[in-house]
C-alpha cells in the first residue's frame, strides 16, 4: 500500500529519510526553473516524485500555454515521466489569477474543458489526471459527479480524486456525501487519492480548503477503506503552516492504521 | 463564467454574477486577494509596515484590480507588480 505526501519549500531542510511516505508530489510550477537535485535525491531513495500542477487553467477560456507545455513536458522527462495532474478548474479568464474558479457544471462546458484536456494530452504525449476541485459557488444543474463523469470519459484521462475537496463541498453544498459520490463515479479512472484538512471561515460562512489542519477523521476513514479495496495510494497535502516532521509521520501513519490492524 | 464573475473576483465591480452566491463570490476575491498579498510581501517584506494596513490594502486591491497577469508562474507577480507601480507613479506624478 502507498501513501504518499506533498514535498513544499518548508521540507527542503528535513532529514527526508525520516519522512514515512512511498512517493512524493511536487508543483511543476515551482520547479521547471529550479534545480532539480532535492527531487532526484527523493527518486533515488526508491520513491517516486508526480507532478501536481495548478497553473494549466482547464477550465479557463485563455489558449493554453504552449511555452508552458514545452517547459512542462521537459520536466516530466526529467524526472522519468512521473503521473501529472492539474485541477477541472480556471485559473483566471483571458489572464491568470493564481487561483482556482469552479467551471459551470453544464454538458456544454464539459465537452469544452474535455476538448482542452485531450489537447493538453497530445502535446504532452501522454495521459494526465485531472483532480476534482473545492468550489466555493457554482452555476449549471449537473450533479456535480456526473459533469466530472463526462469530463473524464470524453478526454479518456485519470482522475485524482480528492477526498478533502468532496467532503469540503459537502458541508458547504450539501448534494452527495465523500462516499456517495465515490460509489456513483467509480474508481475506474482513479491514479490516486488526495487527503488533507481543511477550516471553517465564519467570514464566509463556509468551509475553506486551507490544507493547514489535520486530516479529518472521516475522510480518514474513507481514504483507507478506498485504498485497501481498490489498492489505490493516498497522498497528504498540508501546504500551510506546515507542522514538523512528528505530525507529517503520525498523519502518515494514520492513514495506514486500519490497514495494518 | 461571465465576465461579471472575474469583474466581482477582481474588485472591479460589487454586482454579484447572476446564479452565484454572495458569499462564495466573496470567498474567491478573499482568495485572489491574499494570493497577491502574500506573493508581494514576500518581495517586499518592508513595504507593508511601511505603507500602514490600510494604504497596503487599498495598494493590493489595486494591483489585483489592474491585472493582467498572463505567466504560469505565480512568482512572476513580483515583475508585474514592478510595472504596476511604474505606471501609478506616473500616474500620480
Amino acid at each position: 500500500m502507498m501513501i504518499g505526501l506533498g514535498f513544499r519549500r518548508e521540507m527542503l531542510d528535513w532529514d527526508m529519510s525520516a519522512v514515512q511516505a512511498d512517493f512524493f508530489e511536487v508543483a511543476p510550477e515551482n520547479w521547471i526553473y529550479r534545480d532539480l537535485a532535492p527531487l532526484h535525491a527523493l527518486i533515488e531513495s526508491g520513491r517516486p516524485v508526480h507532478l501536481h500542477g495548478v497553473a494549466l487553467n482547464l477550465g479557463g477560456t485563455a489558449a493554453l500555454d504552449q511555452s508552458f507545455l514545452r517547459d512542462l513536458r521537459k520536466l516530466i522527462n526529467a524526472l522519468g515521466r512521473p503521473l501529472y495532474s492539474d485541477h477541472l478548474a480556471a485559473s483566471g479568464d483571458s489572464h491568470q489569477l493564481y487561483d482556482l474558479f469552479a467551471v459551470p457544471f453544464t454538458a456544454p462546458q464539459a465537452r469544452r474543458v474535455a476538448d482542452r484536456i485531450c489537447a493538453v494530452q497530445d502535446a504532452l504525449g501522454m495521459r494526465i489526471a485531472i483532480e476534482n476541485t473545492t468550489w466555493y459557488t457554482n452555476i449549471g444543474t449537473m450533479p456535480e459527479a456526473d459533469f466530472l463523469g463526462m469530463v473524464l470519459e470524453r478526454a479518456d484521462c485519470q482522475l485524482l480524486l480528492d477526498l478533502n475537496n468532496l467532503s469540503v463541498n459537502h458541508k458547504n453544498h450539501g448534494g452527495l456525501s465523500p462516499s456517495e459520490f465515490v460509489q456513483r463515479l467509480g474508481m475506474g479512472r482513479v491514479s490516486y487519492m488526495h487527503v488533507a484538512g481543511h477550516e471553517f471561515d465564519p467570514r464566509f460562512d463556509l468551509f475553506m480548503d486551507t490544507h493547514s489542519q489535520p486530516v479529518e477523521a472521516h475522510t480518514q476513514q474513507l481514504a483507507t477503506r478506498l485504498a485497501e479495496r481498490h489498492g489505490t495510494p493516498v497522498l497528504l497535502e498540508w501546504d500551510n503552516d506546515v507542522p514538523g516532521i512528528d505530525v507529517i509521520n503520525e498523519e502518515l501513519s494514520c492513514l495506514r492504521t486500519s490497514m495494518t490492524t | 463564467m461571465s465576465a461579471n464573475f472575474y469583474d466581482y473576483v477582481r474588485g472591479i465591480s460589487d454586482q454579484v454574477p447572476l446564479g452565484y452566491s454572495p458569499n462564495g463570490m466573496r470567498a474567491y476575491r478573499h482568495l485572489v486577494y491574499v494570493g497577491a498579498s502574500q506573493m508581494v510581501e514576500a518581495h517586499f517584506p518592508e513595504l507593508r509596515e511601511q505603507l500602514g494596513e490600510d494604504a497596503w490594502r487599498e495598494l493590493i486591491a489595486a494591483f489585483v484590480r489592474d491585472s493582467r497577469w498572463s505567466s504560469a508562474y505565480y512568482g512572476d507577480m513580483k515583475d508585474a507588480f514592478l510595472e504596476f507601480i511604474a505606471i501609478e507613479s506616473t500616474r500620480e506624478d
